[in-house]
């Protein structure tokens, strides 16, 4: 008997391995997506939305249906998917850069209208695809190649929080949470409430995941898993932020 | 998937209670598992990887099967499988 690693029903398997760096936590959130699509079933009413950034690697990525839009658009397009066919479940992936930058206005008014669609978005704290500039969730006194010297607060502000944001724009029915990729089970878990937020037509669904990027942020592995656990965990808590009425968190 | 990347090496650990399975074609070589091992059971390995760098291998005597470094895994390289 053939064996095969032990790799999610729904990953596209022609396309292994995948085009991410060597240690990107971009791998460890569609592990988790992954597995979740498997455990819930629901391979075949998916829709899986890419961004433009590192997160449009992805676009070949599973074995569902999948568009890759332009910066930060994935939200209004995959709310127009759902609002065109309310019987599939939309997955608008992206990065920070996307998310947060050019696609904050999206962002924000997706969660203003309730939209029921899911918005999984992965914060590297970087803009990584095209080199490791400054990026709105940069943290204070980090170095990057625009911030040599680590951010200054005083002259370039102070980072995005984004599920803190979200969960105060959006109705009771919304579930926002931000979980890491060095915590596997707790986002695994994330991912899974808000794609069941969805299936039951609750509201919006947020869920941020903190990554990992050893290329730009020039780490080792060791290095890496000290910066994400330690530094960023610091600068952005993980947790629930908002869960649905009625059910406990 | 590329034929190459369902070869793998295996080894028993575990007091023979377990298999470790390293895919070659999948390892990139980040060494994020050899971090997040709590027995320090994976090193280096003499075989590359699909960019070249070194893959990890078990020490059959630390290694307690616990599949931590399956999971922290971005690219589903390793397989653990129990008996």
């Amino acid at each position: 008997m053939e064996v095969l690693p032990k790799i999610p029903k729904s990953w596209n398997l022609e396309s292994k391995p995948h085009k991410f760096c060597p240690g990107c936590g971009h791998g460890l959130v569609l592990k988790a997506l992954g597995q979740v699509i498997d455990e819930l079933g629901i391979q075949d009413r998916v829709v899986f939305g890419c961004d433009i950034g590192c997160s449009l690697l992805a676009w070949d990525f599973f074995n569902v249906d999948s568009v890759q839009t332009h910066h930060g658009r994935t939200t209004p397009v995959m709310v127009g998917i759902k609002r065109a066919n309310p019987e599939l479940i939309v997955v608008a992936y992206m990065g920070d850069g996307g998310g947060y930058a050019i696609g904050s206005q999206h962002l924000v008014n997706a969660a203003t209208r309730d939209d029921k669609i899911t918005v999984l978005l992965v914060n590297n704290t970087i803009y990584a695809m095209t080199g490791g500039q400054m990026a709105p969730t940069t943290m204070p006194g980090q170095k990057t190649e625009t911030t040599p010297y680590g951010r200054d607060v005083g002259v370039a502000g102070y980072p995005m929080m984004g599920p803190e944001m979200v969960s105060a724009i959006t109705q009771e029915g919304a579930y926002v949470a931000r979980g890491s990729v060095a915590r596997f089970r707790k986002l695994k878990q994330y991912i899974k409430n808000a794609l069941q937020n969805q299936m039951d037509e609750r509201g919006f669904s947020f869920v941020e995941a903190l990554s990992t990027c050893p290329t730009n942020w020039r780490t080792n592995a060791e290095k890496t898993w000290a910066f994400l656990e330690e530094q960023m965990t610091d600068q952005y808590p993980p947790g629930e932020f908002k869960t649905p009425q009625g059910k406990e968190g | 998937m590329a034929r190459t990347a369902v070869k793998f090496n295996e080894k028993k650990v575990h007091k023979g209670k377990a298999i470790f399975r390293i895919f070659p074609g999948l390892c990139k070589g980040c060494g994020l598992c050899r971090e997040k091992c709590p027995e320090d059971a994976l090193s280096w390995s003499e075989d590359l990887g699909v960019y070249g760098t070194p893959t990890v291998v078990a020490d059959p005597e630390k290694c307690k099967a616990c599949r931590i470094c399956e999971q922290v895994c971005p690219d589903c390289a390793i397989a653990i499988e129990k008996r």
